[in-house]
């Protein structure tokens, strides 16, 4: 399981998806929750770094999980993922600053993730409101933007959330970019999937 | 926007005093249970004593259609029939394309109710909303296509019909029942049409199915169309190869049984493969009502056109039997569907003989690779004569008769199918767990584990994948409740189900949703087995699956770790160490009502 964690947390880390010592990953084991230590650096992570709890119950390794564990654990009793990604893709966090939703402009986007809610939240860091209000979402989406805050992603695996985070900052940079040139959409259709 | 997908009405036939009757079904129930095997499994877990004879009067059969059915979407022209499995003991449901589903839905009725038992044969049409019953004393002891064609030439060819052949009639524990070429085959519900009297059901309809959102259904079909065109799986391999494309790959991972699951690599498998069969033999593609895969084979053999085997049937008369004569299993695969039998078990508990007969424990005659043995003894099981007699009976009663039980190769009594789960450790945990017994298909794990399905994962490894299958089991019993196929679900994931189920129903499903709905059932069915005595002695695999490491090939020296991951698998489930589920599941899950 250790190889699984360093090889998305380096890859998060090498792909500008998270800063040194930002973003969580966790997954779950039946009752049991494996998250990354608090403050640790996703692109070195270590044994130390791996921390187990209960997903209903606290014990003592609590001191050491993730600020997000009261999120994750929330998201896991709502629904039937088995892991998360918490990333703070750049592109991502700044677009969730204008838009309500994130609706991809290109193809590869569109397939996968259709539109991305943004979730506009008073507290954004290990909050109850993101407990309450995040699970919801992601009963209908694979990914959901916090605003000004970062991603949250789930899975099957931890592969899957993994692929849906560096998809939104992909979809974040191509409508960055497009803005950038200022010509008028050639491609009508990504405005269907305001109804997704 | 309004209510769609649903009809709403219920047909109940009492075979016992012929009495025909229509229901309206609640809204609640429909939107809580969807369809398919939902519906069949709260109607059985409410209706039939879970310690009844499933040949008896008690047991009922139940036809359910779903939301989708008839609704215009890919892959979702099905119905489900469920019943308790004489095969088994256990609820069983077993799900059919074709036609059939889509003409009982199109009269106007969501699902069929067959209760007690006639005392002569007769046969059941169901015709635009009216339905009666009719004497088949000269339809009885006729083979599937003679019943097919003789009901079609007296109803009209926009008939389907859903008949038994002489194995039902026998009682044959594994017995089939077969419509439009395709098949409800596992578990021996042809034996309950056969205790019944009832030969068969023929449906014919029009009506239209109204759709709640047409516009949201078309953009959702539209996108879900993208995904099955663009897969392989769905766009190039089964269309071209049909499921036997499946065959060189499982062999190439050392994962396709042989000679009763004592190998698990066949030397010869390019002479039954995908590739061989449609280099040789295949002349054309059928499909289910709607459904743009197409995978059905017709193949030209020396007697005419035929429906062609499918993976699981010519691993079972093929290589689990030591065969690798493709004509033979071909024969094997129509003289099984023309008497009326399950293909797999009717493979594997001759496989089971075979071996049995190797050790020297019960000699039947019968021995690995014997060809004429193998077609002799499909008649012999059908018409139950000699030993065909205890054949029929299924391989885990041949085995336990012989004091020999350790060589069946069965969960909860139903035959393993053509995965070796030695190689394959969800798959394992998925068959000893399967509310059903030994089918794959209540959580297809080799999609994870072989297709990369959702990602491909370590197939050796344990980890992680108690929740892997809890979730494909919730899923899979929520997809055969819409009905879709479990094919298109390999390339059209959950949420666009949900998406889709929403635009015909108007009822808001979120993915979650669907999740959740499979939860219930699966804790439903697993209730009703409690009942019926199953316990957690009964979520096992046969010894030489736990024992006995493969011995060649790229899965050599595996055995399944059953026991870790059964552990794991209750604890996720909110199960007692028992498999018990706990009461604050029920509650959550609103079953408190069923108790076991």
């Amino acid at each position: 399981m250790l190889k699984e964690f360093q090889t998305f947390g380096r890859d998060l880390f090498l792909a500008g998806l998270n800063s040194s010592h930002s973003g969580n990953l966790s997954v779950r084991c039946g009752d049991r929750v494996v998250i990354t230590r608090r403050g640790a650096m996703l692109g070195h992570l270590m044994e130390r770094d791996i921390i187990e709890t209960g997903l209903h119950k606290n014990d003592g390794n609590i001191v050491l999980a993730s600020t997000e564990i009261r999120v994750h654990r929330a998201i896991y009793k709502e629904t039937a993922a088995l892991a998360i990604v918490h990333a703070h893709p750049v592109h991502a966090i700044a677009l969730s600053l204008l838009e309500e939703e994130i609706i991809p402009l290109d193809s590869e986007g569109a397939y996968l993730l259709h539109k991305i809610p943004v979730l506009s939240a008073e507290h954004t860091i290990g909050s109850q409101e993101l407990e309450e209000k995040l699970p919801g979402l992601l009963k209908e989406y694979k990914i959901v933007m916090v605003r000004g805050h970062g991603s949250f992603a789930t899975g099957q695996l931890l592969e899957e959330a993994y692929q849906w985070t560096s998809s939104l900052e992909n979809i974040c940079r191509i409508i960055h970019i497009t803005r950038t040139l200022k010509g008028a959409l050639k491609d009508k259709r990504p405005a269907e999937y305001k109804e997704w | 926007m309004g209510f769609g997908g649903w009809f709403g009405k219920m047909l109940r036939v009492n075979l016992s005093t012929g009495v025909i009757t229509e229901k309206k079904i609640e809204e609640k129930v429909l939107s809580d249970w969807i369809g398919g095997r939902g519906l069949g499994a709260w109607t059985i877990a409410g209706e039939v004593p879970a310690d009844c004879d499933p040949l008896g009067e008690e047991n009922k059969l139940v036809f359910a259609t779903g939301p989708l059915t008839g609704a215009g979407v890919p892959g979702a022209g099905r119905f489900c029939t469920s019943a308790k499995s004489p095969l088994t003991g256990t609820i069983l449901d077993t799900d059919a394309g074709g036609r059939w589903g889509v003409r009982l839905k199109k009269s106007g009725y969501d699902i069929l109710i067959i209760e007690g038992a006639s005392s002569e044969p007769v046969y059941l049409t169901i015709s635009e909303g009216k339905a009666s019953l009719h004497e088949a004393a000269k339809l009885w002891g006729a083979g599937v296509y003679e019943t097919n064609d003789r009901l079609k030439d007296i109803l009209g060819h926009d008939t389907s019909v859903a008949c038994i052949g002489p194995a039902g009639e026998n009682l044959v524990k594994f017995a089939s029942m077969i419509n439009d070429g395709h098949y409800t085959g596992r578990g021996g519900l042809g034996a309950v049409m056969g205790a019944k009297k009832l030969k068969a059901v023929t449906t014919q309809g029009s009506r239209k199915v109204e759709i709640a959102n047409k516009e949201k259904l078309d953009f959702m079909l539209y996108e879900a169309g993208k995904w099955l065109k663009a897969n392989p799986i769905t766009s190039q391999g089964l269309p071209e190869f049909g499921t036997p494309v499946l065959v060189s790959l499982f062999n190439e991972l050392g994962v396709f049984p042989t000679r009763n699951f004592q190998g698990s690599q066949y030397p010869g498998v390019a002479n039954i493969s995908g590739e061989t069969i449609a280099e040789l033999m295949t002349t054309g593609r059928k499909s289910c009502y709607g459904c743009p895969v197409q995978c059905a084979r017709l193949l030209k053999t020396k007697t005419g056109t035929i429906l062609g085997p499918e993976y699981e049937s010519i691993w079972a008369l093929g290589p689990e039997c030591g065969i690798g004569d493709l004509d033979t299993i071909v024969e094997a695969n129509h003289l099984c569907n023309q008497l009326g039998l399950d293909a797999v078990s009717t493979g594997v508990t001759i496989g089971c003989a075979m071996e049995l007969a190797e050790k020297g424990i019960f000699n039947t005659g019968l021995s690995f690779g014997d060809t004429t043995g193998l077609l002799q003894a499909i008649k012999q099981i059908a018409y139950r004569e000699g030993s065909g007699n205890l054949l029929a009976e299924g391989s885990r009663r041949l085995a336990e008769r012989c004091g020999s039980g350790q060589y069946a190769m069965q969960v909860k009594g139903l035959e393993l199918t053509a995965y070796d789960p030695r190689g394959l450790q969800g798959m394992g945990l998925g068959l000893a767990t399967s509310n059903q017994g030994g089918c794959r298909l209540p959580a297809y794990m080799a999609g994870p584990e072989t297709l990369g399905v959702p990602k491909m994962v370590d197939r050796f490894s344990t980890r992680g994948k108690a929740g892997l299958t809890i979730n494909q089991q919730n899923i899979s019993a929520a997809v055969d409740s819409l009905i879709a196929c479990g094919f298109v679900n390999l390339a059209v994931s959950e949420e666009y189900f949900a998406r889709i189920l929403s635009a015909v129903t108007g009822v808001d499903y979120q993915t979650q949703d669907l999740h959740r709905t499979g939860e219930r059932i699966w804790n439903l069915e697993r209730l009703y087995n409690l009942r019926a005595g199953f316990d957690r002695s009964c979520d096992t695999l046969p010894p030489r699956l736990l024992e006995e490491p493969i011995q060649e090939g790229p899965s050599s020296g595996k055995v399944v770790e059953l026991k870790p991951m059964l552990e794991e698998y209750y604890r996720f489930r909110g199960w007692n160490e028992s498999g018990v589920p706990a009461p604050e599941k029920l509650r959550e899950l609103r079953l408190e009502d069923f108790k076991c």
